[in-house]
């Protein structure tokens, strides 16, 4: 149980769910959140193989801890769009969001 | 600079030559609104332009030929030449033209009095008489040609000068295009001369050496093509119908263009360059065939035209067809002398017609018998004397000229051009008189009560200025009805003038013009007679038909007058060809083929952007999507 | 080849730009100064260029007043400036034609400030391809000269404007493709990494390379000097264009293709040229007629001109397609009295168009009675246009068909037949135009003011000066064209 696949896989689970999170929830803040998974899906690679593979046990905890802090920034910028968006459209339903249609 | 007050005889040239040009820029830019200014700085510069002609005239009589030349601009080889070239033959032109534009614009201070475009008027005689005097005297070629196309540029405004008219400017623009035709094939005869000889100064090509020494075929073709330049300015056949319909322009304006210098320019260039046409005879055996055909179509449209004017007009182009027999026999004397005594009695006949139109306000013959034409006795007497002089009547100038003419055309072995031209001359003779005829003694006498009722309601105010008017008018048509009656005996010291420089070149075509015996002479008068016999007959004597013999053939009638259907075929062409077929077919290529084909490109792309942007449909997710499948795909390659 | 003196082309140069620069700061609202300025600039570069055309010395010819400095070492280009008797009546041509069309553009009213600097900039581009000596330098300036024409149509212009500017674009773009492509084959084929044109003169190019880079060079600015069948952009585009820029558009920007064919493609490509001269002289005589044949049936005063164009402009391919010194000279002649005879029909209209807001001729008629003035102006032009003697076109069409008689007798005297075709057409519309009625719904119409007649009558007074002295200009020409042509 405790290698490194077990941590791989639970990644990849946690990456797919994200993925098919922001591919097919319609509504702006499920993406957000689905973004968030994502990204918690490379944390966690980052921790797992720091802890069975890098010598130095410090480098993946902090590329974790900059990725938290990106998170925050993204969710602050994603937020404040969709908000924008929210005022123009009245709803956050990402199919009202169409306008480059060609 | 220094040398033009050095020296008297350029002085006089160039003052003579440029200052109706200087005058012309004066009206045009100072004075267009105060007529009588401007009338008289025209008439003031063409005196002094007729003066230094006849002073240049007498001084230089027995001189050789004087030449002033300085170059113009060279290009390459080619060095073009602005210079003067004065021989007998432009001095005596000089002459002519200074005097009669002189006379005409006198003319026209009583003829176009109260005109509204007066200023106009005179500017344009006087941008006329610059380029006329300019040709008449050029020392090469070219630059004859760029006055002969300056002149034609004065024509176009001067027949187009009651432009509110339709027919006026339609008719000013004939004139330019059909002369342009003709001076298409002069400049391309010049361009070829340039090319073959290399020179274009009229004495070199005068000079018979020098054109010996180029190929016959050479030399009949850029013969044949500056002939073009004739046969549209001397409105030659085919290209004869612009004249006729130049009558649009005032009275004075045709007697002076249209007639006795403008149109001569196309014979007065031919005689200029006579010893180089002389070198191809094909050449001359087409001119006289063209000269024969356009004196006979042209007699045979003057005799049943009733417009005044239009008679004098196809007289016209019939006696420049004479004088171009005559030059293409061989005859330089005869066709320079005819165009000499021509240019006088034509001129003197337009002016007097002018003078009927001025007071009946009618160019139909008929109604001007009818109104009383011939109480106006100086005109009367002098249309008279114009008549007789161009029927060929001794003791009048024409039939000195006619005379000649004969002679030379005697002298050829073909009888059939004199066997023409005597045929010509009894038309002549026929028309003339049947006009004056007209004019004496109309078909149902004179309406005494109208005229007198005419009278008196607008002679009142006609009287007024009747005198000035009148004899403005009048004097200059006296002077060339004495011109007219002179001219003809001082025949020989005007041939000894011009043939004395030329004789050695071409004694054949000096012995020629003393072919002729007595037998001529009484043939040429009788034919005169004969024509004037028909025409007392018909429209003279008391109880004639006043009819004309033509009006029973109702189909030859018809033929004469509508100018052998000339115009008709022109336009036709042109409509057909030019406008139904060229002109639409290029614009309908330009809009359907070229832009049609390049519109069609951006369809094509336009449409293809179309058919692809159903790919962007503007749904986030969707490019997402294409983007994971896309990495995942590149990841597939980079493993397998 | 150094810099010597005072660097005249430059300074003449900046006469643009610093307009433009000028006109950038003044505030929007202050017509009145923008368009003094403006005027005030264009007289700068007038005199300058009047002064350099004075100055020039025709005796010794060749290449003068040369400013030449290293720009990018490693591609070779320079800020290479220099005028021969090609360039310089050009460059006289350009400050005469820009100068008179913004006195002719003084009453616009409408975004003042763009229309002036967007001129500016136009101009800078056109002067910038004449003075220039470096390839890079003359296709930069060719472009900037193109650009500005888009928004100059597409705002100011009348007719069909969008499409007008958006087919003029296409065209000249797709010309300027053909172009560079051709220049970085010269530039990689010379192998001595410079754009200078005289050093890739004398490194001389393959008989392949040089028909190669020749008909795209011709092609490419054949497009801009209107060369049939690439010529419907310009009929257009004059007809949607604003007075000015319909000015400076035939009046200049036109000759920029004639030239550039000449000044790059026939000097470094002469044994290309000579191979597809056959080809040059057809597409010559076809435009000289087919233009003269369309224009009879228009019935819009600026698309008769516009076809004008394309048959005086095919007199220019004519001429240079003889590649004899008197073809040449003529070509190059008749670009400068075609670019002054063009501007003035073009500012006639404009004023015409101005005051009765229409340029159909059937609506027109009876011009002369109500305005004589600005009517003896079009019918100048148009004599000029049929080549009346003692206008500056007819010495430039002479040259040219004595060369063509010469080198293509057919297709010369085919040329010539266009001739009467010309003449036809130009009186046509004096006619239908000025003469006839007085149309009673012009006749409240005032006659041109003294103030607004001065740039005609300058350009009028140009078309006569130079059609009785035309030494003073083939003089000038011919020092540069005779060595040129020995070349071949």
């Amino acid at each position: 149980m405790n290698s490194l696949s077990t941590y791989l896989i639970i990644s990849a689970l946690l990456f797919s769910m994200g993925l098919m999170g922001i591919l097919q929830r319609r509504n702006l803040i499920g993406m957000l959140i689905s973004v968030e998974l994502l990204l918690n899906a490379a944390n966690l690679n980052f921790m797992a193989f720091n802890r069975f593979l890098a010598p130095d046990p410090v480098i993946g905890q902090i590329i974790a801890l900059f990725v938290m802090g990106l998170a925050a920034a993204e969710a602050a910028i994603g937020l404040s769009i969709i908000l924008a968006l929210y005022r123009k459209m009245h709803s956050i339903n990402i199919e009202r969001a169409q306008r480059l249609k060609g | 600079m220094g040398a033009l007050f050095h020296d008297p005889i350029l002085l006089a040239i160039v003052l003579g030559t440029n200052l109706p040009f200087l005058s012309m820029a004066v009206i045009l830019l100072f004075t267009r609104s105060n007529p009588k200014l401007s009338s008289q700085i025209s008439v003031g510069a063409i005196l002094v332009s007729a003066v230094s002609a006849i002073y240049l005239l007498a001084k230089l009589h027995c001189a050789s030929p004087l030449q002033y030349q300085t170059l113009w601009f060279s290009s390459d080889k080619l060095l073009i030449a602005f210079g003067y070239y004065l021989d007998p033959l432009s001095l005596l032109m000089l002459t002519i033209v200074g005097v009669i534009a002189c006379l005409v614009q006198i003319y026209s201070l009583g003829y176009m009095a109260g005109d509204p475009g007066y200023s106009r008027y005179y500017a344009f005689q006087s941008l006329f008489a610059w380029a006329m005097l300019n040709m008449v005297i050029a020392g090469s070629m070219l630059q004859l040609f760029i006055y002969w196309e300056m002149v034609g540029l004065a024509s176009y405004f001067l027949i187009g000068f009651y432009y509110e008219k339709w027919s006026a400017s339609q008719a000013g623009k004939k004139a330019f295009v059909m002369n342009r035709v003709g001076d298409v094939g002069f400049f391309l005869g010049l361009i070829w001369l340039v090319i073959g000889f290399g020179n274009l100064g009229i004495p070199e090509l005068n000079h018979a050496a020098a054109t010996q020494g180029l190929p016959q075929h050479v030399l009949t073709v850029a013969a044949l093509l500056i002939f073009c330049g004739v046969i549209g300015k001397s409105a030659q056949f085919p290209l004869l119908t612009w004249l006729p319909d130049a009558m649009e322009g005032p009275t004075p304006v045709s007697a002076l263009l249209h007639s006795a210098t403008m149109v001569a320019a196309g014979v007065y260039m031919f005689s200029r360059i006579f010893p180089f046409f002389s070198a191809s005879p094909d050449a001359m055996a087409v001119a006289l065939a063209i000269g024969t055909i356009t004196m006979l179509l042209s007699g045979t449209m003057a005799m049943v035209t009733y417009d005044l004017k239009q008679v004098w007009a196809y007289s016209t182009v019939s006696q420049l067809g004479m004088m171009v027999m005559a030059l293409a026999a061989g005859g330089y004397f005869a066709g320079v002398f005819h165009l000499t005594t021509h240019a006088g009695f034509k001129a003197l006949l337009f002016l007097c017609s002018g003078i009927f139109i001025h007071e009946f306000h009618t160019n139909d013959m008929r109604i001007i018998g009818k109104k009383g034409g011939r109480r106006l006795k100086i005109p009367m007497a002098c249309i008279a004397v114009g008549a007789l002089a161009l029927s060929g009547v001794f003791p009048f100038s024409g039939f000195f000229s006619k005379e000649a003419i004969l002679g030379v055309l005697a002298a050829q072995p073909n009888k059939i051009w004199l066997a023409a031209a005597l045929l010509g001359a009894v038309m002549t003779a026929y028309y003339s008189f049947r006009l004056i005829f007209h004019l004496l003694f109309p078909k149902d006498g004179i309406e005494e009560k109208q005229h007198e009722e005419h009278g008196h309601s607008s002679h009142g105010h006609e009287e007024d200025h009747h005198g000035y008017i009148f004899w403005a008018m009048a004097i200059p048509v006296m002077i060339l009805a004495g011109v007219s009656l002179v001219l003809g005996f001082v025949e020989h010291p005007i041939e000894h003038f011009l043939i004395g420089h030329i004789v050695e070149a071409h004694p054949v075509a000096h012995g020629a013009e003393h072919g002729g015996g007595e037998w001529l002479m009484i043939m040429g008068v009788s034919a005169g007679l004969l024509g004037i016999a028909v025409a007392w007959f018909e429209f003279g004597r008391k109880g004639a038909s006043r009819k004309g013999f033509l009006s029973y053939f109702p189909a030859v009638w018809k033929l004469f007058d509508r100018r052998w259907f000339l115009d008709i075929f022109y336009r036709k062409s042109l409509d057909t060809f030019v406008y139904g077929g060229l002109t639409s077919l290029f614009t309908k290529n330009d809009r359907r083929v070229i832009d049609g084909g390049i519109d069609g490109i951006c369809f094509f792309t336009e449409g293809s952007g179309r058919l692809f942007s159903f790919l962007q449909s503007g749904m986030l997710q969707y490019n997402l999507l294409m983007m994971v499948l896309a990495a995942g795909v590149a990841v597939l390659y980079l493993l397998f | 080849m150094e810099m010597a003196g005072f660097p005249i082309l430059t300074a003449i140069l900046s006469t643009t730009i610093l307009g433009l620069l000028i006109i950038i700061f003044i505030p929007p609202e202050k017509t009145k100064l923008i368009k003094q300025v403006s005027l005030a600039s264009a007289t700068v570069g007038l005199v300058l260029c009047i002064w350099l055309y004075y100055a020039y010395d025709h005796q010794k010819g060749g290449l003068q007043f040369v400013e030449r400095i290293l720009w990018v070492k490693s591609l070779g280009i320079y800020w290479f400036n220099g005028v021969d008797g090609i360039n310089l009546p050009m460059m006289l041509l350009t400050s005469i034609v820009l100068f008179t069309a913004i006195w002719t553009m003084w009453e616009l009213e409408n975004r003042v400030k763009e229309f002036f600097a967007l001129i500016f900039l136009l101009v800078a581009g056109v002067y910038g391809v004449f003075m220039s000596m470096d390839l890079f330098w003359i296709f930069v300036w060719y472009d900037v000269s193109l650009f500005p024409m888009y928004p100059l149509i597409a705002i100011w212009g009348g007719t069909r404007k969008e499409y007008g500017a958006m087919k003029l674009t296409l065209y000249l773009l797709a010309g300027s493709a053909l172009i560079l492509p051709a220049i970085i084959y010269l530039w990689v084929a010379g192998g001595a990494h410079t754009f200078d044109l005289f050093e890739l003169q004398r490194i001389g190019f393959s008989a392949f390379d040089q028909k190669m880079t020749f008909i795209m060079l011709y092609l490419g600015f054949g497009i801009l000097a209107a060369v049939w069948p690439f010529h419907t952009w310009s009929p257009v585009g004059h007809v949607a264009a604003p007075t000015a820029v319909s000015m400076i558009h035939a009046g200049v920007l036109m000759k920029l293709g004639a030239y550039g064919i000449l000044r790059i493609g026939m000097t470094l490509c002469p044994a290309g040229a000579q191979y597809w001269s056959s080809l040059m002289a057809l597409l010559a005589c076809i435009g000289i007629v087919y233009g003269a044949l369309v224009g009879l049936a228009q019935t819009d005063l600026k698309y008769v001109i516009g076809y004008s164009s394309v048959s005086h402009m095919g007199v220019v391919g004519l001429g240079l397609a003889t590649m004899s010194v008197n073809g040449i000279n003529g070509a190059v002649f008749q670009m400068f009295a075609h670019g002054v005879m063009t501007a003035l029909f073009f500012s006639s209209v404009g004023y015409i168009y101005d005051r009765t807001h229409t340029k159909i001729i059937p609506e027109l008629g009876g011009l002369s009675k109500t305005m004589p003035i600005a009517s003896s102006f079009f019918i100048v032009a148009a004599l000029a246009g049929i080549g009346v003697p003692l206008m500056a076109s007819f010495w430039a069409e002479l040259l040219v068909f004595i060369a063509a008689v010469k080198v293509f007798p057919v297709g010369g005297i085919a040329a010539l037949v266009g001739l009467i075709i010309s003449a036809l057409f130009m009186l046509r519309v004096v006619q239908r135009t000025f003469y006839g009625e007085k149309n009673p719904k012009w006749e409240h119409i005032p006659d041109v003011s003294g103030f607004l007649a001065v740039p005609r009558v300058i350009l009028m007074s140009i078309i006569l000066f130079f059609g009785m002295f035309p030494k003073i200009m083939l003089d000038v020409i011919q020092s540069t064209v005779i060595p040129f042509v020995n070349r071949f």
